[in-house]
Protein backbone atom coordinates (compact mmCIF):
# COMPACT_ATOMS: atom_id res chain seq x y z
CA UNK A 1 0.00 0.00 0.00
CA UNK A 2 1.27 3.47 -0.85
CA UNK A 3 1.50 5.53 2.34
CA UNK A 4 3.89 8.14 3.70
CA UNK A 5 5.37 5.41 5.89
CA UNK A 6 5.85 3.01 2.97
CA UNK A 7 7.50 5.75 0.91
CA UNK A 8 9.84 6.53 3.79
CA UNK A 9 10.71 2.83 4.03
CA UNK A 10 11.50 2.74 0.32
CA UNK A 11 13.74 5.82 0.62
CA UNK A 12 15.47 4.44 3.72
CA UNK A 13 16.04 1.25 1.73
CA UNK A 14 17.68 3.23 -1.07
CA UNK A 15 20.18 4.69 1.40
CA UNK A 16 20.83 1.41 3.19
CA UNK A 17 24.18 -0.22 2.50
CA UNK A 18 25.60 2.88 0.79
CA UNK A 19 28.94 4.23 1.95
CA UNK A 20 29.02 7.88 3.09
CA UNK A 21 30.12 9.17 -0.31
CA UNK A 22 27.33 7.21 -2.05
CA UNK A 23 24.81 8.60 0.41
CA UNK A 24 25.87 12.11 -0.54
CA UNK A 25 25.62 11.23 -4.22
CA UNK A 26 22.10 9.86 -3.76
CA UNK A 27 21.10 12.96 -1.79
CA UNK A 28 22.36 15.17 -4.61
CA UNK A 29 20.26 13.08 -7.05
CA UNK A 30 17.19 13.73 -4.93
CA UNK A 31 18.06 17.44 -4.99
CA UNK A 32 18.06 17.44 -8.78
CA UNK A 33 14.52 16.07 -8.69
CA UNK A 34 13.01 18.89 -6.61
CA UNK A 35 10.61 20.73 -8.94
CA UNK A 36 11.29 24.43 -9.53
CA UNK A 37 9.21 26.88 -7.52
CA UNK A 38 5.81 27.31 -9.23
CA UNK A 39 4.89 30.75 -10.57
CA UNK A 40 2.18 31.01 -7.89
CA UNK A 41 4.80 31.13 -5.14
CA UNK A 42 7.40 33.43 -6.69
CA UNK A 43 5.98 36.65 -5.30
CA UNK A 44 5.56 35.14 -1.84
CA UNK A 45 9.16 33.99 -1.94
CA UNK A 46 10.18 37.58 -2.54
CA UNK A 47 8.46 38.54 0.70
CA UNK A 48 10.56 35.88 2.46
CA UNK A 49 7.43 34.15 3.64
CA UNK A 50 7.87 30.47 4.35
CA UNK A 51 11.43 30.89 5.54
CA UNK A 52 12.83 28.21 7.82
CA UNK A 53 14.75 29.33 10.84
CA UNK A 54 17.57 27.45 12.55
CA UNK A 55 19.02 25.80 9.49
CA UNK A 56 22.09 27.14 7.78
CA UNK A 57 20.84 27.89 4.31
CA UNK A 58 18.16 30.07 2.79
CA UNK A 59 15.25 27.64 2.50
CA UNK A 60 11.69 28.53 1.53
CA UNK A 61 8.95 26.05 2.43
CA UNK A 62 5.22 26.05 1.89
CA UNK A 63 3.60 22.92 3.34
CA UNK A 64 0.09 22.96 1.88
CA UNK A 65 -3.07 20.93 2.09
CA UNK A 66 -5.37 20.98 -0.93
CA UNK A 67 -8.62 18.97 -0.75
CA UNK A 68 -7.21 17.13 2.24
CA UNK A 69 -4.04 16.15 0.37
CA UNK A 70 -0.60 17.26 1.44
CA UNK A 71 2.03 18.78 -0.76
CA UNK A 72 5.30 20.55 -0.10
CA UNK A 73 6.23 23.50 -2.28
CA UNK A 74 9.81 24.54 -1.68
CA UNK A 75 12.84 26.36 -2.94
CA UNK A 76 16.38 25.78 -1.73
CA UNK A 77 19.43 27.69 -2.91
CA UNK A 78 21.59 25.75 -5.41
CA UNK A 79 24.60 26.21 -3.13
CA UNK A 80 22.87 23.92 -0.63
CA UNK A 81 22.41 20.63 -2.49
CA UNK A 82 22.21 18.39 0.57
CA UNK A 83 19.48 20.53 2.16
CA UNK A 84 17.69 20.59 -1.17
CA UNK A 85 17.98 16.79 -1.38
CA UNK A 86 16.41 16.39 2.04
CA UNK A 87 13.55 18.72 1.14
CA UNK A 88 13.03 16.71 -2.05
CA UNK A 89 12.80 13.52 0.04
CA UNK A 90 10.15 15.12 2.26
CA UNK A 91 8.27 16.37 -0.78
CA UNK A 92 8.23 12.90 -2.35
CA UNK A 93 7.15 11.31 0.92
CA UNK A 94 4.10 13.52 1.53
CA UNK A 95 2.94 14.44 -1.99
CA UNK A 96 -0.76 13.70 -2.40
CA UNK A 97 -1.18 11.83 0.88
CA UNK A 98 -3.78 12.75 3.53
CA UNK A 99 -2.51 15.66 5.58
CA UNK A 100 -2.74 13.93 8.97
CA UNK A 101 -0.73 11.00 7.65
CA UNK A 102 1.88 13.34 6.16
CA UNK A 103 2.12 15.33 9.38
CA UNK A 104 3.02 12.14 11.26
CA UNK A 105 6.28 11.79 9.29
CA UNK A 106 8.88 10.63 11.78
CA UNK A 107 12.14 12.57 12.14
CA UNK A 108 13.89 9.22 12.59
CA UNK A 109 14.23 9.32 8.80
CA UNK A 110 17.29 11.57 9.29
CA UNK A 111 19.09 8.92 11.32
CA UNK A 112 17.72 5.92 9.43
CA UNK A 113 18.95 7.19 6.06
CA UNK A 114 22.36 7.77 7.64
CA UNK A 115 22.23 11.46 6.77
CA UNK A 116 22.85 12.49 10.38
CA UNK A 117 26.20 10.75 10.20
CA UNK A 118 27.39 12.12 6.84
CA UNK A 119 26.19 15.68 7.46
CA UNK A 120 27.13 16.15 11.12
CA UNK A 121 25.24 17.39 14.12
CA UNK A 122 24.68 21.04 13.22
CA UNK A 123 23.36 20.25 9.77
CA UNK A 124 21.16 17.44 11.11
CA UNK A 125 19.68 19.92 13.54
CA UNK A 126 18.90 22.10 10.53
CA UNK A 127 17.17 19.20 8.80
CA UNK A 128 15.11 18.46 11.90
CA UNK A 129 14.05 22.12 12.00
CA UNK A 130 12.93 21.82 8.38
CA UNK A 131 10.93 18.67 9.08
CA UNK A 132 9.34 20.19 12.19
CA UNK A 133 8.36 23.22 10.16
CA UNK A 134 6.78 21.07 7.45
CA UNK A 135 4.81 19.06 10.01
CA UNK A 136 3.58 22.17 11.81
CA UNK A 137 2.58 23.70 8.51
CA UNK A 138 0.60 20.65 7.47
CA UNK A 139 -1.17 20.41 10.82
CA UNK A 140 -2.06 24.10 10.71
CA UNK A 141 -3.47 23.65 7.22
CA UNK A 142 -5.79 20.80 8.21
CA UNK A 143 -9.29 22.19 8.80
CA UNK A 144 -10.66 21.22 12.22
CA UNK A 145 -12.95 18.21 12.00
CA UNK A 146 -16.58 18.83 12.82
CA UNK A 147 -16.68 15.97 15.31
CA UNK A 148 -13.90 17.46 17.42
CA UNK A 149 -15.07 18.51 20.89
CA UNK A 150 -15.47 22.24 21.14
CA UNK A 151 -14.92 24.29 24.26
CA UNK A 152 -18.10 25.51 25.82
CA UNK A 153 -18.82 29.18 25.39
CA UNK A 154 -18.11 31.08 28.53
CA UNK B 1 52.51 48.75 -0.67
CA UNK B 2 51.89 47.30 -4.09
CA UNK B 3 52.19 43.57 -3.39
CA UNK B 4 50.84 41.05 -0.91
CA UNK B 5 53.05 40.46 2.13
CA UNK B 6 53.22 36.69 1.43
CA UNK B 7 52.21 36.27 -2.20
CA UNK B 8 53.38 32.63 -2.23
CA UNK B 9 50.32 31.51 -0.21
CA UNK B 10 48.00 32.23 -3.13
CA UNK B 11 47.95 30.09 -6.24
CA UNK B 12 45.89 30.56 -9.38
CA UNK B 13 43.53 28.04 -10.91
CA UNK B 14 46.12 27.69 -13.67
CA UNK B 15 48.80 26.69 -11.17
CA UNK B 16 46.44 24.09 -9.70
CA UNK B 17 45.53 22.78 -13.17
CA UNK B 18 49.25 22.32 -13.82
CA UNK B 19 49.82 20.45 -10.55
CA UNK B 20 46.90 18.00 -10.55
CA UNK B 21 49.27 15.06 -10.88
CA UNK B 22 52.06 16.46 -8.71
CA UNK B 23 52.69 13.95 -5.90
CA UNK B 24 54.05 16.72 -3.66
CA UNK B 25 50.73 18.57 -3.85
CA UNK B 26 47.34 17.66 -2.32
CA UNK B 27 44.28 19.67 -3.28
CA UNK B 28 41.57 19.99 -0.62
CA UNK B 29 38.02 21.27 -1.04
CA UNK B 30 36.01 22.61 1.91
CA UNK B 31 32.47 23.94 1.53
CA UNK B 32 29.48 25.00 3.56
CA UNK B 33 27.52 22.12 1.96
CA UNK B 34 29.12 18.74 1.26
CA UNK B 35 26.93 18.26 -1.80
CA UNK B 36 29.02 20.77 -3.77
CA UNK B 37 32.14 18.59 -3.72
CA UNK B 38 29.90 15.60 -4.50
CA UNK B 39 28.47 17.32 -7.60
CA UNK B 40 31.90 18.11 -8.96
CA UNK B 41 35.36 18.90 -7.66
CA UNK B 42 38.78 19.76 -8.98
CA UNK B 43 40.13 16.48 -10.42
CA UNK B 44 42.03 14.62 -7.73
CA UNK B 45 40.90 16.93 -4.90
CA UNK B 46 39.92 15.37 -1.58
CA UNK B 47 37.22 16.81 0.65
CA UNK B 48 37.69 18.00 4.23
CA UNK B 49 34.43 18.96 5.87
CA UNK B 50 34.44 21.68 8.51
CA UNK B 51 31.83 19.91 10.56
CA UNK B 52 32.27 16.16 10.14
CA UNK B 53 36.07 16.21 9.81
CA UNK B 54 37.32 19.26 11.72
CA UNK B 55 34.96 19.68 14.66
CA UNK B 56 35.13 17.43 17.71
CA UNK B 57 31.96 15.35 17.90
CA UNK B 58 31.37 15.73 21.64
CA UNK B 59 32.80 19.11 22.60
CA UNK B 60 32.53 22.55 21.12
CA UNK B 61 36.10 22.46 19.87
CA UNK B 62 38.31 21.47 16.98
CA UNK B 63 39.46 17.89 16.60
CA UNK B 64 42.44 16.98 18.76
CA UNK B 65 45.95 16.39 17.54
CA UNK B 66 45.56 12.62 17.14
CA UNK B 67 42.39 13.05 15.09
CA UNK B 68 44.11 15.67 12.93
CA UNK B 69 46.99 13.28 12.27
CA UNK B 70 44.51 10.55 11.33
CA UNK B 71 42.65 12.94 9.00
CA UNK B 72 45.84 13.96 7.18
CA UNK B 73 46.96 10.37 6.89
CA UNK B 74 43.63 9.32 5.37
CA UNK B 75 43.69 12.20 2.91
CA UNK B 76 47.17 11.29 1.74
CA UNK B 77 48.79 14.35 3.31
CA UNK B 78 52.24 14.01 4.85
CA UNK B 79 54.21 16.69 6.68
CA UNK B 80 56.02 17.81 3.54
CA UNK B 81 52.94 17.91 1.28
CA UNK B 82 52.00 21.29 -0.18
CA UNK B 83 48.28 21.52 0.56
CA UNK B 84 46.12 23.75 -1.62
CA UNK B 85 42.73 24.67 -0.18
CA UNK B 86 39.75 25.93 -2.14
CA UNK B 87 35.98 25.96 -1.84
CA UNK B 88 32.72 27.83 -2.10
CA UNK B 89 31.91 31.49 -1.49
CA UNK B 90 35.25 33.36 -1.56
CA UNK B 91 37.01 30.37 0.01
CA UNK B 92 35.56 31.05 3.44
CA UNK B 93 35.56 27.40 4.53
CA UNK B 94 38.83 26.84 2.69
CA UNK B 95 40.36 29.54 4.91
CA UNK B 96 38.82 27.80 7.94
CA UNK B 97 40.51 24.51 6.98
CA UNK B 98 43.75 26.37 6.18
CA UNK B 99 43.59 27.86 9.68
CA UNK B 100 43.14 24.43 11.31
CA UNK B 101 46.16 23.17 9.34
CA UNK B 102 48.17 26.11 10.67
CA UNK B 103 46.83 25.43 14.18
CA UNK B 104 48.56 22.04 13.97
CA UNK B 105 51.67 23.46 12.38
CA UNK B 106 51.42 22.32 8.76
CA UNK B 107 54.15 24.28 6.91
CA UNK B 108 53.13 24.47 3.26
CA UNK B 109 49.56 25.71 2.88
CA UNK B 110 48.09 27.57 -0.08
CA UNK B 111 44.73 28.99 -1.10
CA UNK B 112 43.53 28.71 -4.69
CA UNK B 113 42.48 32.31 -5.30
CA UNK B 114 38.81 32.56 -6.29
CA UNK B 115 37.94 29.01 -5.25
CA UNK B 116 35.15 27.08 -6.95
CA UNK B 117 33.79 30.20 -8.59
CA UNK B 118 37.04 31.13 -10.32
CA UNK B 119 37.61 27.49 -11.38
CA UNK B 120 34.17 27.58 -13.01
CA UNK B 121 34.71 31.03 -14.58
CA UNK B 122 38.02 29.84 -16.02
CA UNK B 123 36.16 27.02 -17.75
CA UNK B 124 38.11 24.27 -16.05
CA UNK B 125 37.02 20.65 -15.68
CA UNK B 126 34.95 19.30 -12.79
CA UNK B 127 35.26 15.69 -11.72
CA UNK B 128 32.87 13.37 -9.88
CA UNK B 129 35.38 10.56 -9.61
CA UNK B 130 36.18 9.04 -6.25
CA UNK B 131 39.49 10.18 -4.85
CA UNK B 132 41.22 7.76 -2.48
CA UNK B 133 44.90 8.64 -2.14
CA UNK B 134 47.23 6.16 -0.45
CA UNK B 135 47.49 6.83 3.26
CA UNK B 136 50.40 8.97 4.37
CA UNK B 137 52.38 9.31 7.58
CA UNK B 138 51.67 12.49 9.52
CA UNK B 139 52.91 13.97 12.79
CA UNK B 140 51.23 17.17 13.95
CA UNK B 141 52.70 19.74 16.30
CA UNK B 142 50.99 20.96 19.45
CA UNK B 143 48.34 23.60 18.75
CA UNK B 144 49.80 26.99 17.84
CA UNK B 145 48.17 29.10 20.54
CA UNK B 146 49.30 32.31 18.85
CA UNK B 147 46.56 32.11 16.20
CA UNK B 148 43.73 31.27 18.56
CA UNK B 149 42.26 33.53 21.26
CA UNK B 150 40.14 32.02 24.00
CA UNK B 151 37.71 34.03 26.10
CA UNK B 152 40.07 35.22 28.83
CA UNK B 153 42.65 36.33 26.31
CA UNK B 154 39.99 38.24 24.39
CA UNK B 155 38.96 39.95 27.63
CA UNK B 156 42.53 40.97 28.45
CA UNK B 157 43.06 42.10 24.87
CA UNK B 158 39.89 44.18 24.98
CA UNK B 159 40.63 45.72 28.38
CA UNK B 160 44.05 46.84 27.22
CA UNK B 161 42.40 48.61 24.29
CA UNK B 162 43.94 46.48 21.56
CA UNK B 163 42.51 45.96 18.10
CA UNK B 164 39.37 43.88 17.79
CA UNK B 165 37.87 43.29 14.38
CA UNK B 166 34.25 42.23 14.07
CA UNK B 167 33.95 40.76 10.57
CA UNK B 168 30.22 40.08 10.59
CA UNK B 169 27.61 42.08 8.70
CA UNK B 170 26.90 45.66 9.81
CA UNK B 171 23.43 44.54 10.97
CA UNK B 172 24.95 41.89 13.23
CA UNK B 173 27.54 44.38 14.49
CA UNK B 174 24.85 46.88 15.35
CA UNK B 175 22.77 44.21 17.08
CA UNK B 176 19.89 44.43 14.65
CA UNK B 177 20.19 40.82 13.69
CA UNK B 178 21.95 37.80 15.09
CA UNK B 179 22.95 36.01 11.91
CA UNK B 180 24.11 36.73 8.36
CA UNK B 181 21.73 38.50 6.00
CA UNK B 182 19.69 35.86 4.14
CA UNK B 183 20.76 33.19 6.61
CA UNK B 184 18.61 32.08 9.54
CA UNK B 185 19.71 32.25 13.16
CA UNK B 186 22.04 29.45 14.11
CA UNK B 187 21.97 30.16 17.77
CA UNK B 188 23.57 33.50 18.65
CA UNK B 189 21.78 34.46 21.83
CA UNK B 190 22.73 38.13 22.18
CA UNK B 191 22.90 40.88 19.64
CA UNK B 192 25.61 43.50 19.29
CA UNK B 193 29.40 43.49 19.27
CA UNK B 194 32.28 43.33 21.74
CA UNK B 195 32.82 46.89 23.01
CA UNK B 196 35.78 48.44 21.24
CA UNK B 197 35.57 46.28 18.12
CA UNK B 198 35.52 47.90 14.70
CA UNK B 199 33.45 46.43 11.90
CA UNK B 200 34.85 45.34 8.54
CA UNK B 201 32.53 42.71 7.03
CA UNK B 202 34.62 39.77 5.81
CA UNK B 203 33.18 39.88 2.33
CA UNK B 204 34.68 43.30 1.66
CA UNK B 205 38.09 41.65 1.26
CA UNK B 206 36.91 39.84 -1.86
CA UNK B 207 36.10 40.62 -5.46
CA UNK B 208 32.94 39.48 -7.21
CA UNK B 209 34.76 36.55 -8.82
CA UNK B 210 35.71 35.16 -5.41
CA UNK B 211 39.36 36.28 -5.57
CA UNK B 212 40.96 38.47 -2.94
CA UNK B 213 41.17 42.20 -3.51
CA UNK B 214 44.50 43.69 -4.50
CA UNK B 215 47.06 44.67 -1.87
CA UNK B 216 46.31 48.32 -2.60
CA UNK B 217 42.54 47.88 -2.06
CA UNK B 218 43.03 45.82 1.09
CA UNK B 219 45.34 48.45 2.50
CA UNK B 220 42.79 51.14 1.73
CA UNK B 221 40.09 49.15 3.49
CA UNK B 222 41.88 48.01 6.65
CA UNK B 223 44.69 50.50 7.13
CA UNK B 224 43.23 53.75 5.87
CA UNK B 225 39.52 53.22 6.46
CA UNK B 226 39.53 51.62 9.92
CA UNK B 227 43.10 52.58 10.91
CA UNK B 228 44.23 49.03 11.62
CA UNK B 229 47.83 48.95 12.81
CA UNK B 230 49.62 46.02 11.24
CA UNK B 231 52.25 45.77 13.95
CA UNK B 232 49.75 45.73 16.78
CA UNK B 233 48.07 42.40 17.69
CA UNK B 234 44.57 41.97 16.30
CA UNK B 235 41.79 39.56 17.19
CA UNK B 236 39.22 38.97 14.47
CA UNK B 237 35.92 37.32 15.32
CA UNK B 238 32.62 36.32 13.78
CA UNK B 239 30.26 33.67 15.14
CA UNK B 240 31.24 30.18 14.01
CA UNK B 241 34.68 30.87 12.57
CA UNK B 242 34.62 30.74 8.78
CA UNK B 243 34.27 34.48 8.23
CA UNK B 244 36.97 35.36 10.74
CA UNK B 245 39.25 32.67 9.24
CA UNK B 246 39.07 34.48 5.93
CA UNK B 247 39.81 37.86 7.49
CA UNK B 248 42.65 36.32 9.53
CA UNK B 249 44.13 34.96 6.28
CA UNK B 250 43.83 38.34 4.59
CA UNK B 251 45.39 40.29 7.45
CA UNK B 252 48.22 37.87 8.12
CA UNK B 253 49.26 36.70 4.68
CA UNK B 254 48.09 39.41 2.31
CA UNK B 255 48.51 42.53 4.47
CA UNK B 256 51.34 41.22 6.64
CA UNK B 257 49.73 42.04 9.99
CA UNK B 258 50.99 40.43 13.17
Amino acid sequence: MDTVASRVERIVGEFADLDPREKLELLVEFAAGLPPLPESHRARRAEAEGRVHECQTPVFLWPEVIDGRARLVAEVAPEAPTVKGFVAILSQAVEGRPAAEAAALDEAVIDRTGLAEVLGMLRSRGLRAILARVKRGLLAAVPPTTSAPRPAAS
Amino acid sequence: MAAYAHPEVLVTTEWVANHLADPRVRIVESDEDRGLYTMGHVPGAVEIDWQVDLQAPLERDYIDRAAFERLCSERGISNDTTVVFYGDKNNWWACYTFWVFKLYGHPECRIMDGGRKRWELDGRTWSTERVAPPHARYTATEQDASIRALRDEVLRHQKSGRQLLDVRSPEEYRGERMHMPDYPNEGAVRGGHIPGAVNVPWVRACNDDGTFKSARDLEKLYVREVKLKRRSPTIAYCRIGERSSLTWFVLKYLLGAT
